[in-house]
């Protein structure tokens, strides 16, 4: 097996000529917690459904566990190994939880009795309820529960805590990250909140227009995005420095704000530095950014 | 647990086509001996259809996928990404909704043998049983071509779609100069044990390959589809 647990390469799919993949490349380490951004149909559910055999791609490849999607057969091994939680949270309304439960179990043969006992008592779940009379924060917990015991190695998560509530979505991501922690699976979740991918994603990939535009670890992300500002005594700083192409290697973006600009790089960033400390009267300071900074400023750019 | 889960999605329906197939007999039972054996033949032959439609429309796995795709029937992806292949998947379906027809053919003649003297008079219990025999075969290539139908069709469309082309076949099987050892409505009806007291072993088989036929032809429907 190779140090990837999901892998895809020129991936492409389109519907009725609109291309909705342009050739996605996405390397998903084993035992990461991958946030996987974009804007709504930017391609990141068209992404999900073809990992798990929903879609056909039209063309390039994609692996999970190192097998290949496009087979029919291998792709139940897949499914085997995986936990799903879909999007809009919907199971069959005419069972019960411990119907959907009782129902769910016997398809997994490494169910695990003991963490569907765990969350059952944590997320408080009434198992006599009938499907249709829980909340969508309930539905999610019972849809989390039906992943994380199944006891996969991979779960692919689309929206996971979209539409709960603060308290249930805390109570969600602290599970997810607690899962990964004592039982070293794999997340690749889909989000649109990103601060809470930036709190326990430590891999991202962002999609825009079916194009992956940054993938990397969210660290080495950070460290190398800074934004850099340069403030000037009086507003007569000319073109020079308001055009990113004007400047050495690795400005993404300059903004004009006043008597001041700001700059966003993501790499060479002393460089950029040392060329902004070189302008007569200016004054540099640089500062951290945000994974929204670096998501929105390839987004627009895109 | 996917045959567990079809019944729970299919039970009501059973129940409900049930009911209406046995209060259409019992009405018609009341006309006493004024009722030909034929009518109620000709009737039995409608009522399979009518089986048949509605259980099949009732539950292929296809059915969700479009309203899933309107996003009322998530729980389609939910079973989509079950451990579990897309032929198993439709065969278990198809073969809950193909028991649950044999049951009602099976049920249905019990109550034209009890309601209606007219058929005990002329028909032995042997009989009866060969006549459910032909029903449930013939009718199978009928349930086929709604599960067919099924594969591709939302709920609304297959119960027309699939009436549409019943109508059709019928109106072709007359039409077209094929021999009448093969026409499936002749041997549900004036064909069949109760009226001509043979069997119509030609008719069952062209209809057991006519169903072979439209379950392949589902299944490739099913494996090649996207959700």
């Amino acid at each position: 097996m190779t140090d990837f647990i999901i892998e895809t390469s020129q991936l492409t799919k389109s519907f009725k000529g609109h291309p909705a993949l342009q050739g996605v490349d996405l390397q998903v380490p084993v035992g990461s917690i991958f946030g996987f951004l974009g804007r709504n149909g930017a391609g990141k559910t068209t992404t999900i459904k073809t990992l798990i055999g929903l879609l056909r791609p039209d063309s390039g490849s994609a692996s999970v566990f190192g097998i290949p999607v496009e087979d029919e057969n291998r792709s139940v091994d897949i499914r085997r190994r995986i936990g799903f939680v879909t999007e809009d949270k919907e199971l069959y309304p005419y069972m019960t939880v411990e119907q959907i439960i009782r129902f769910t179990r016997p398809f997994f043969p490494k169910w695990r009795d003991d963490l569907e006992r765990r969350y059952l008592r944590m997320f408080e779940l009434p198992l006599a309820k009938k499907i249709p009379d829980l909340s969508k924060g309930m539905r999610s917990k019972l849809m989390l529960l039906l992943a994380i015991a199944r006891g996969a190695e991979l779960l692919i998560l689309d929206e996971p805590t979209d539409g709960l509530d603060p308290a249930a979505t805390e109570d969600v991501l602290r599970e997810l990250v607690a899962v990964a922690a004592s039982e070293g699976t794999t997340m690749f979740f889909s989000s649109h909140q990103l601060s809470e991918v930036e709190l326990i994603a430590d891999h991202i990939g962002i999609i825009d227009l079916g194009r992956m535009i940054v993938a990397g670890s969210l660290d080495d992300m950070k460290a190398r995005y800074q934004r850099i500002t340069v403030v000037f005594g009086d507003n007569a700083f000319g073109d020079l420095v308001k055009t990113p192409a004007r400047w050495v290697e690795g400005v993404e973006s300059v903004r004009e704000e006043g008597r001041m600009v700001s700059i966003l790089a993501s790499h060479n960033v002393e460089a950029i530095v040392e060329q902004a400390r070189s302008i007569p009267g200016a004054a540099v300071e640089r500062f951290p950014v945000t994974l929204k900074e670096i998501f929105l400023e390839h987004v627009r750019r895109n | 647990m996917l045959w567990y889960k079809g019944w729970l999605e299919t039970r009501f329906r059973l129940v409900f086509v049930l009911a209406v197939v046995a209060f259409t007999f019992f009405v018609q039972s009341y006309g006493g001996s004024k009722i030909e054996a034929r009518a109620v033949i000709f009737s039995a032959g409608i009522s399979v259809w009518l089986i048949c439609v509605f259980l099949a429309a009732a539950g292929i796995v296809t059915q969700q996928n479009l309203q899933a795709a309107k996003g009322l029937h998530g729980s389609t992806l939910f079973t989509l990404t079950l451990p579990v292949s897309r032929f198993r998947l439709l065969a278990v379906r198809a073969g809950l909704g193909w028991l649950e027809m044999a049951g009602g053919i099976g049920g249905l003649c019990c109550l034209l043998w009890f309601l209606f003297p007219v058929i005990r008079g002329r028909t032995t219990p042997r009989e009866m049983v060969e006549y459910a025999a032909v029903l449930i075969v013939c009718g199978s290539a009928f349930y086929c071509i709604t599960v067919l139908l099924a594969t591709f069709l939302d709920d609304l469309w297959r119960v027309w779609g699939s009436f549409l082309c019943y109508g059709a076949i019928w109106w072709l099987a007359y039409k077209i100069p094929a021999p009448a050892s093969v026409n499936i409505f002749l041997a549900m009806g004036d064909g069949s044990p109760v009226l001509a007291h043979t069997m119509p072993w030609t008719a069952m088989a062209f209809a057991l390959g006519l169903a072979a036929a439209l379950f392949f032809a589902a299944f490739k429907v099913a494996q090649h589809r996207e959700y």
